[in-house]
């Protein structure tokens, strides 16, 4: 496979962290290929290292050993600077929890990492409001986060991930605060808005429903990553 | 001078208290006429009729009387013909009839001012300084015996015995140091030394003059020092009041001619501009005999004006004729700015003379006094 | 428009408005302390200099002579016989017109012209007859006229030509008021008269007070010229230098004063700590997140420091306001001090200048950003994760608490280093202070952290699991209640040092009085010289067995002024000294019969002598060598003074006045009695006044309570400033633990309980802070005494430590903590159980 085409590889991944004198092995020399455009949900129970792995793969953490390189940049060698730089421009993350800005409003939030990216002024106000728009909350852009619903405010969170056309979207458990139905209507956004863009995605979860959207399902297990059954 | 006594009280006025108000200066007379309106103290001595003068003791104080004065003018040259003139004056006046009684040496009724000036006609430049001080403690007085009149280190003294004085005046610009000799006896003006200013009894002030004084020593400009010698005129006069409301200034002329007389000729001047009829002068002759001038005596015609920098026209040029002596005589400043910005503002300068007596020509110098012509003092001159 | 992350911290801010209130109140009133005292002490200054500008003019140089003056010969030889132009004699003393106080300033308005302006001024002066000729005469020949300043004649209801009665040396005299000036600047309290009219009140005939000299280029008389001119006996100083040996004896109160503002900002800095540490704390997971979107390091240092900066800015604006407003009320105070034990000063306008309200932002905003320094790096360190568990916080806060505690101790070593290498600086005593309460405050968690871990088994047996909860939860919620307890440990150890500094000072001062006060009456007349026949007739009132005389002068060199007493006394009195470095038989003889002098102890701290050492005081012959035959200990107002035997006096000064009287009464004669006659002699002699010892004593004491007035009021405002601390950290804890309380409410506590657990966890907040305030307290009095008042004024002070003290301030720690929980606790209860189901 060409590199161009590789968004996520990781080569013998391995961290460990330390508990008082007892070493807890985390990772231990993972191997992954995500090709540009796919989709993959990462599956495990909890503590099994999901989000872990989506930290090395958004540098904001570093292994222990082993090599991690997004969209053909290798983050092992890069210090902490060049990795928040990185993580601004390739990585958009979503979370279980929403993680909004509280104290800014929906528009604000989606507009933030435009901002940290530079987008001139003239550009973010007609993206944020495409942006919005798309994840059907264009009348919602002066709300604050804490009158959204957790369907809502997911949603913003998709939009803030996507702003800036990252090359990778990680997700660590999009729709676990989420119900059932509310969960359904976020992954189908979600879905259609990565595969409409062409999107990298990679997801951290132990909903099967999440890995039903996924092109392709691996498993962690014992710091081991395995193909997964669908 | 007599007419200059009235101003010492315009001079206590202003020394302590800077300018005058911008609208008093505007209008000098009726700063003189307030002046005299001021009634003395009616227990202050007054000059009602003639007395009989002494000397040396009349070269000394009267304190009795409230102004009084030591006036010496000259004209000098040094050994190169370098040419001078000098003005060293000493004002006392009483504020009060008699002394206060008080432990304290500083209180006294007595004040004394002082004014040198100095003019270098070759360096066309005029030098002014003056000298306040109240007359206690030593720090400024005149006794009469020896004689000495002082203010800080500047005096005029004589010897015990002695009629020739030393003068002695130094400020930072300027110095002298003479010896002046009498070379005639004191002359006295007016009648017997009684000198009518103005038509009220009192009015008047007692007032001699030596006309000629050898004088010799050294005059200080700047770093430099002249060896110089000429002639001096001393004025002495004492009063209490003298002026009436309507006199705004005088012309006061002291002439020391080449043929060893002197003409000393004040006109005083009136509201309306005119002569006061108690304008005199003195004209004394070689030998010492006085003769009594009156107004109508002396003619005076104003050539040319001079204008001061600091405003207020001044005669600059005059042609005085006495025809009963038949005195013809130009007088012309040695220099046209000898203009004192002292706490009153008055010209008082050398002179050149050119006439004739009896026909023939004659010369001489003098000393000239105007005042009343420019405001009392320059605005914002708080000197 | 501002960026979108930094809306984000705005808006945060806005949503914890009570945080943000107590945070800027906090600095607040840090800041308004430090501008108050500088507008006090700077206005004093600025009150003074005005004053002596007033008084020397344009004299550059002054002409002083022994302590009756210089003889107007002088003057006179300098003016006739040198020719010396620039020079003014001047003739001051004090009058009385009712209870104001007045300099009355003899001149002669000849010399006058080139020194100083009241002649052009009172060219504007409504003088009776708008002749100002007139009333220059007036002037010299009224005996009694004088000049007031315009607002000083309406302040006493005079109009020009009144006559009204001044009191000098305790003699009437009748004074006309001439005219009136406009010139009020420094002017306030003057009494303009001709010097004949001074000489004649102050009974000075001859003398004169000081001779005012100009030397300038065009006044055309250099030093030398003046100086070859004096006699011996006389001295040519700088007008400037004596102004500043006058201004320099308040110098160590008003840096004392300057010191204690400081101390009010630094507990104020420590309040901009916890709202900025909370406020990180808080907003960690969040932090995070932003972090993880990609906000680098820097911004979100700027981020944090511009938050901090922002609140220091309102905090700094308001407290500047509020300073404007204290500094007027402390201006009279320190006035007022200054007054009574430095020199003559009235303040009639407050000074308030650019630079003071410059200072009282910079600190303020400075304070701010240096408090948020440690938590902005903090939260840099922040890993950018989705979130970060408090336990892991807690855990890291834990690791840190060594390593403050050794920077603690580092700092405290210092501290001591740096008084030990110093030996005078008083800078350098205060920063040891500074040091020592920084270094001390770094120890304070992790005493908090033990202390919380040994209590909590014990209110565990005490209270149950809700006290074993609360004390827990202090001790686990270090990195928030660290702070506000660090605090209120600063504030109350000030006031315990401060406390325990002004007792012992207190105490030492009452033990010095009762043992130098011996004789049974004191008399005196105010600030003057007594007239021969008062003493004589008081001195043969029935009782009166025996009696001393005193007089306080000083003299002046080019360097220093040195305060004199002479006293003759009783030999039974010498017991009143308590010598410090010699024995009494080797000391009294030689102080009476030769060239030997005593010195105070803070004269011979300031100017290091002891007995044994000679010292040069200028004399009416010339500058002249004296033996100290003895240091002892004075606690006198006038510190450094020199102590001399009368007769030892009069054959150096020409000057047998006397201005004291101690009188010793035969046994069983009451002293009231006594005194009482002495009182009735005052209708003829105003201003005289007799003391018995008691009332003396008592007298002292109090003007010893009135100067520490200033000091109490710092320190409550030092408090208050601490209380705000702990209201707003328990605030903050409580918002935190919003969850925590709503579960145990869900679990079924009442309100009142859960508001219990708060209280007792405040409560013992309050007891751990007093606590840890004790030891602190007690080294901060101990450096207080033993270097900050060594080093400012000289004085030894035997330290006591009054336990009273120690209780009430813990007390007060306690309850303050208490109150301050009173409104978290309420809150707390109020939380609804529902919020424990609700997900972050």
């Amino acid at each position: 496979m060409s590199t161009n085409l590789i968004a996520i590889q990781a080569r013998d991944l391995s961290r460990r962290f330390r508990e008082g004198s007892h070493e807890h092995v985390v990772l231990d020399g993972v191997n992954l290929d995500v090709r540009r455009g796919e989709t993959v949900a990462l599956r495990g129970r909890s503590g099994s290292g999901k989000s872990t792995l989506l930290n090395l793969v958004g540098g904001i953490d570093a292994p222990n050993a082993g090599t991690v390189a997004v969209a053909g940049i290798d983050l092992t060698n890069l210090g902490e600077r060049e990795r928040t730089l990185f993580r601004r421009q390739h990585i958009g993350f979503v979370y279980q929890a929403f993680n909004l800005v509280p104290t800014l409003n929906v528009a604000d939030n989606v507009r933030l990492v435009l901002e940290l990216n530079n987008v001139r002024a003239t550009e973010i106000e007609p993206r944020v409001g495409e942006l919005l728009d798309a994840v059907g909350l264009g009348n919602r852009a002066d709300s604050f986060p804490d009158v959204l619903s957790g369907g809502e405010q997911q949603r913003v969170a998709i939009a803030r991930a996507l702003s800036h056309e990252p090359t990778v979207l990680l997700a660590d458990e999009p729709t676990g605060n989420l119900d059932e139905a509310t969960a359904e209507t976020v992954l189908e956004l979600l879905d259609r808005l990565v595969r409409a863009s062409g999107h990298t995605m990679l997801i951290a979860t132990h909903s099967q429903q999440v890995a039903g959207y996924c092109d392709r399902v691996l498993d962690l297990h014992n710091g081991q990553l395995r193909q997964g059954s669908t | 001078m007599a007419v200059f006594g009235l101003r010492v009280t315009v001079l206590i006025a202003l020394l302590v208290c800077g300018t005058v108000p911008a609208d008093d200066a505007m209008a000098p007379p009726s700063k003189l006429s307030a002046l005299l309106g001021s009634q003395a103290d009616p227990e202050f001595a007054r000059a009602l009729q003639p007395r009989k003068f002494s000397f040396p003791e009349d070269h000394g104080p009267h304190p009795e009387f409230r102004n009084e004065w030591w006036y010496v003018t000259g004209n000098l040259d040094d050994d190169d013909g370098r040419r001078f003139g000098f003005e060293l004056t000493v004002f006392r006046f009483s504020l009060a009839p008699t002394a206060p009684d008080s432990e304290s040496a500083w209180r006294s009724n007595q004040v004394y001012l002082a004014h040198l000036a100095v003019t270098d006609a070759d360096g066309e430049d005029f030098y002014v300084a003056q000298r306040f001080s109240r007359g206690a403690l030593g720090l400024a007085g005149a006794d009469s015996s020896p004689f000495r009149v002082w203010i800080g280190d500047w005096e005029f003294s004589a010897q015990q015995g002695s009629d020739a004085w030393q003068l002695r005046a130094d400020d930072s610009a300027v110095g002298i140091e003479f010896e002046l000799a009498p070379l005639k006896q004191p002359v006295l003006n007016g009648i017997d030394g009684l000198s009518q200013k103005s038509a009220a009894p009192g009015n008047a002030s007692y007032y001699y003059s030596i006309t000629r004084l050898q004088t010799t020593g050294t005059l200080r400009i700047g770093e430099q020092t002249f060896e110089v010698s000429g002639l001096s005129w001393l004025d002495r006069e004492w009063s209490t009041s003298a002026l009436a409301a309507d006199q705004v200034g005088w012309d006061w002329f002291a002439l020391q001619l080449d043929d060893g007389s002197e003409l000393m000729f004040y006109g005083l001047r009136s509201a309306d501009g005119d002569r006061d009829a108690n304008s005199a002068g003195t004209f004394t002759g070689p030998s010492g005999a006085a003769t009594h001038l009156h107004a109508k005596d002396v003619e005076v015609d104003v050539l040319e004006h001079w204008e001061s920098p600091a405003g207020g026209i001044y005669p600059a040029k005059w042609l005085l004729r006495v025809p009963s002596l038949e005195l013809a005589l130009t007088v012309v400043p040695v220099l046209n700015d000898q203009e004192l910005f002292t706490t009153v503002r008055y010209w008082e300068g050398a002179v050149d003379v050119r006439g004739t007596r009896h026909q023939l020509p004659i010369r001489g110098r003098g000393y000239v006094e105007l005042t009343g012509y420019a405001r009392e003092s320059a605005p914002g001159d708080s000197q | 428009m501002l960026p979108a992350t930094y809306r984000a911290s705005l808006f945060y801010l806005l949503r914890h408005p009570w945080q943000l209130l107590l945070a800027i109140l906090g600095i607040s009133v840090g800041v308004a302390v430090i501008v108050a005292v500088d507008i006090a002490n700077s206005s004093a200054r600025k009150a003074f200099l005005l004053s002596m500008d007033t008084l020397t003019g344009q004299a550059t140089h002054q002409v002083i002579g022994g302590p009756r003056g210089v003889s107007e010969d002088v003057y006179r030889q300098l003016r006739v016989d040198q020719g010396i132009e620039a020079v003014a004699p001047i003739v001051e003393t004090t009058a009385s017109i009712g209870e104001a106080r007045f300099t009355v300033l003899g001149i002669d308005v000849f010399a006058e012209r080139t020194f100083r302006e009241f002649s052009t001024e009172a060219r504007t002066a409504d003088t009776e007859d708008k002749d100002p000729g007139a009333l220059i005469t007036r002037l010299l020949t009224t005996p009694g006229g004088v000049l007031l300043s315009q607002s000083t004649a309406e302040e006493l209801g005079l109009a020009a030509g009144e006559y009204f009665d001044v009191i000098v040396d305790g003699q009437f005299h009748e004074a006309k008021l001439l005219a009136t000036f406009g010139n009020d600047d420094g002017a306030g309290r003057l009494l303009l008269t001709d010097i004949a009219t001074a000489q004649e009140w102050s009974g000075s005939y001859g003398v004169l007070t000081r001779i005012d000299v100009r030397i300038s280029d065009d006044a055309g008389v250099t030093l030398a010229d003046v100086e070859d001119a004096l006699p011996a006996g006389t001295r040519l100083l700088s007008a400037a230098g004596r102004t500043r040996s006058t201004l320099e004896m308040s110098t160590a109160f008003m840096t004392n004063l300057a010191a204690m503002s400081l101390l009010a900002l630094l507990v104020g800095l420590f309040l901009i700590f916890n709202s900025v540490n909370f406020s990180v704390l808080q907003r960690r997971n969040l932090i995070g997140v932003l972090r993880a979107l990609g906000l680098t390091r820097r911004q979100l240092l700027l981020i944090i420091l511009a938050e901090a900066g922002f609140l220091g800015l309102v905090a700094a604006a308001l407290g500047v306001v509020l300073g404007l407003v204290l500094g007027e009320q402390l201006v009279g105070l320190v006035a007022r001090t200054i007054d009574d034990l430095y020199f003559r000063l009235r303040v009639t306008s407050i000074d308030i200048n650019t630079l003071t309200l410059l200072k009282g932002m910079l600190a303020g905003v400075g304070a701010a950003m240096i408090a948020a320094a440690l938590p902005a790096w903090e939260a840099t360190t922040y890993e950018p994760r989705l979130a970060m568990a408090r336990s892991t916080l807690e855990h890291k806060a834990n690791r840190m608490l060594p390593v403050l505690s050794f920077a603690g101790v580092g700092l405290m070593t210092g501290a001591v280093g740096l008084i030990a290498c110093t030996n005078t600086s008083l800078v350098a005593g205060l920063v040891a202070v500074f040091l020592a309460i920084l270094g001390f405050a770094l120890c304070v968690p992790l005493f908090v952290r033990f202390a919380a871990r040994i209590a909590a088994p014990a209110a565990a047996a005490a209270g149950g699991t809700t006290a074993r909860m609360a004390i827990a939860g202090i001790a686990s919620g270090l990195s928030r209640t660290g702070i506000a307890i660090v605090a209120l440990t600063i504030a109350v150890s000030a006031t315990i040092g401060v406390s325990i500094m002004v007792d012992s000072f207190r105490g030492s001062v009452s033990t010095w009085l009762q043992q130098s006060l011996q004789a049974d009456i004191y008399v005196g007349t105010q600030k003057s010289v007594m007239a021969p026949e008062l003493v004589s007739t008081i001195s043969a009132l029935d009782g009166v067995i025996d009696g001393s005389t005193r007089r306080l002068t000083s003299v002046e060199s080019e360097d220093r002024r040195t305060q004199l007493r002479v006293f003759e006394l009783p030999t039974a009195s010498y017991a009143g000294f308590e010598l410090l470095d010699n024995s009494p038989e080797q000391v009294w003889p030689a102080w009476e019969k030769t060239d030997a002098v005593l010195v105070t102890e803070p004269y011979a701290y300031r100017f290091d002598v002891r007995a044994g050492d000679r010292i040069p005081l200028p004399t009416d012959h010339g500058v002249q060598q004296f033996l100290v035959a003895a240091t002892f200990q004075s606690y006198d107002v006038d510190a450094d003074s020199v102590v001399m035997h009368r007769t030892t006096y009069l054959r150096h000064y020409d000057d047998d006045s006397i201005d004291g009287l101690g009188l010793y009464l035969a046994d069983g004669v009451s002293a009231d009695e006594v005194v009482a006659k002495i009182e009735s002699l005052g209708a003829n002699w105003p201003g005289l006044y007799a003391a018995s010892n008691a009332q003396l004593r008592s007298e002292s004491l109090q003007v010893f309570d009135r100067t520490f007035v200033i000091t109490d009021i710092l320190y409550w405002l030092t408090l208050g400033v601490a209380f705000i601390g702990i209201l707003s950290a328990m605030l903050a804890l409580q918002l935190e633990r919003a969850r925590e309380s709503a579960t145990l409410r869900a679990l079924g506590m009442t309100p009142a309980q859960v508001g219990g657990v708060i209280t007792v966890q405040t409560g013992a907040v309050g007891v751990l802070s007093g606590v840890a305030a004790v030891p602190l307290g007690i080294v901060m009095a101990w450096i207080l005494i033993k270097v900050i008042n060594r080093r400012a004024f000289g004085w030894q002070i035997d330290m006591s430590i009054n336990p009273g003290i120690l209780l009430t301030t813990v007390a007060f720690a306690v309850a303050a903590a208490l109150l301050a929980g009173l409104y978290p606790a309420y809150r707390a209860g109020r939380v609804q159980p529902a919020v424990a189901m609700r997900e972050e």
